[in-house]
């Protein structure tokens, strides 16, 4: 039986006096990865960092665990791990001191901290270099003793910021298969990123922020579906294509140029208009893809 | 004032940043033991002996005293300012904006004012740490004849100077909050190290400049060389060393909240 880890409802901030966030709820349940989505500036790292206690929010509420995080801090802090977007290690330990460093900032200690960090070596593949300095590890061994270190403490829900950013196919192919390890021992996972074929393989559910707002929020294929439409239409640039992108902008649609295509999100009854209005024109129609929906939102969002 | 500001010190939290910083150091102790070492060695012996040599006697409160012992209890004062200024100031700079350290501390239950406590706390001890190794190095020169001090009085300094050392690191602290970037990190030294070593009397007798007394009596590190220097030279506990506390729990107590809402705005961006 899955039941709600992380509890966010309402939340608010402003940085600079610009408001960042404005009205997220968010929850996550034991097991469960909840992919946030978005463009840059879009607000997932502001939530997130609030979600974990890193910024105060200005309105709303976090229970971790069953923990308010404001009136409870040190218990729900206790209760949850962090992977930040950036390598926050300490570079005066070797990985080894990270992950007992890491453990001495948490209490109640883990009762059995030094055999959990022998587990964790070699569960995350860093028993070669436990006596080194985490700057002498490639990319992809660094995020994995981030994420190493954010569950060091055994937290019952992770925050993943950007796991993957930087890092070859092979080593984002090995960071998912210990995101897929650490939901199956029932942790809840939120996690960002930009990599959409990430968000469709590990995520349970998604959740697309906007300016702040949450825009959708679901399955993959519901988030789709909600955002994009059925269809996408991939029409190649060229001075044919004018008249056609006229067509599209007349009906308030926007399309996205990539490379030497355009990309039309549609729903099935523009899709039928848009091909009685062109019978002659030569264009792609498939199925939507995550790609489709950060392009649709990079579209709207004001830059 | 908001006491859980203070609160913090006493937390595990803010032990366990001081903590940290203390395991780093002794792994490097075999390095980092020869600056403290070396440093109040080369002043007395070049600036002691040395130029002690040359002027001779110099008047101080009536009294006529060499230059090595008006010199002695000032270098401890001045360790215990100038390593806990630069520890709060230099290498907190580099562990919050290049290490990154206190970013990978606060997603813990390590929160902002345990940071800065830890870091307030480690500075004051290193300082003392430093200090406690002059007041080995002047025994010496003291077992060699050269120093007479009020040795008895030596250990009752300990506290004296970790509490300015504490209340300068929060001084140190204020700049590691404001300064844009390391480059401006000479503006401090220039605006802060100089002025108040100039006008302290730690390493001369201050001069008959027009208002520079008065500006001393609010510099407590004029206090503590003062203080220092009644108690070591004639046994004599004054009303200096009640000025450097009275003055150094202000500098706590003005600057410590000061510190954690820049630094938090510097952090946070909140």
């Amino acid at each position: 039986m899955f039941h709600t880890l992380l509890d966010a409802r309402g939340l608010e901030k402003s940085l600079g006096g610009k408001p960042v966030v404005q009205g997220i709820d968010l929850t996550c349940a034991a097991g469960e990865v909840l992919g946030l989505l978005g463009p840059n500036g879009a607000g997932k790292t502001t939530t997130l960092r609030m979600c974990y206690g890193y910024l105060r929010a200005d309105k709303g509420s976090i229970s971790i665990a069953g923990h308010d995080l404001a009136r409870e801090p040190d218990q729900a802090r206790r209760m949850l791990g962090v992977c930040t977007q950036d390598d926050t290690f300490d570079a005066d330990f070797t990985v080894r001191g990270n992950l007992v460093q890491t453990g001495r900032y948490f209490r109640p200690r883990q009762p059995d901290l030094a055999a959990r960090i022998e587990n964790v070596l070699d569960r995350f593949g860093l028993r070669e270099f436990a006596e080194q300095k985490p700057d002498t590890l490639s990319g992809g061994y660094k995020r994995r003793l981030m994420i190493a270190r954010s569950v060091i403490h055994q937290p019952r829900v992770a925050f993943l910021d950007e796991p993957t950013t930087g890092l070859d196919p092979q080593a984002r192919v090995a960071v998912w298969e210990l995101i897929s390890s650490l939901r199956a021992e029932g942790l809840a996972i939120v996690l960002t990123t930009h990599y959409m074929d990430e968000a469709a393989k590990l995520s349970d559910r998604l959740q697309v922020i906007q300016s702040g707002r949450v825009r959708a929020n679901g399955s993959p294929a519901d988030v789709l579906g909600d955002v994009v439409g059925e269809h996408v239409v991939l029409l190649p640039a060229g001075t044919q294509a004018d008249a056609a992108l006229a067509w599209f902008r007349s009906r308030g649609l926007r399309p996205a140029q990539v490379l030497a295509s355009w990309h039309i999100p549609l729903d099935a009854q523009g899709l039928a208009a848009f091909v009685a209005a062109f019978p002659d024109l030569t264009y792609e129609v498939r199925p939507p893809t995550l790609d489709d929906l950060f392009l649709a939102l990079s579209g709207e969002a004001p830059q | 004032m908001n006491l859980t500001t203070f609160a913090g010190a006493f937390q595990w939290q803010s032990r366990a940043v001081l903590a940290r910083h203390v395991r780093v150091h002794l792994r490097n102790w075999h390095t980092v033991t020869l600056p403290p070492v070396c440093e109040p060695l080369i002043m007395l012996l070049t600036f002691g002996l040395g130029l002690g040599s040359q002027m001779g006697a110099l008047r101080w409160q009536g009294q006529s005293l060499d230059y090595m012992h008006y010199l002695a209890p000032g270098i401890l004062a001045y360790t215990a300012f100038m390593s806990s200024f630069f520890q709060s100031l230099f290498a907190a700079f580099i562990r919050m904006h290049f290490q990154k350290s206190w970013e990978g501390q606060l997603t813990t239950q390590v929160r902002l004012e345990h940071v800065v406590w830890g870091e307030a706390l480690w500075a004051a001890t290193l300082a003392t740490s430093y200090a406690v190794v002059v007041c080995i190095v002047l025994a010496a020169f003291g077992a060699a004849g050269y120093l007479n001090l009020h040795w008895a009085w030596l250990p009752a300094t300990i506290p004296l100077l970790f509490l300015t050392a504490l209340a300068f690191s929060a001084v140190g602290l204020f700049f590691t909050a404001i300064l844009p970037s390391i480059d401006h990190m000479s503006l401090p030294f220039f605006l802060v190290i100089m002025p108040i070593g100039f006008a302290s009397s730690t390493y001369f007798p201050l001069p008959d400049v027009v208002g520079l007394r008065e500006i001393a009596m609010l510099n407590p590190l004029h206090h503590l060389a003062e203080g220092l220097r009644w108690l070591l030279l004639n046994g004599e506990p004054t009303w200096h060393l009640a000025a450097a506390t009275g003055l150094g729990v202000l500098l706590l107590m003005g600057l410590i909240p000061l510190d954690m809402r820049l630094l938090r705005k510097r952090v946070f961006g909140d």
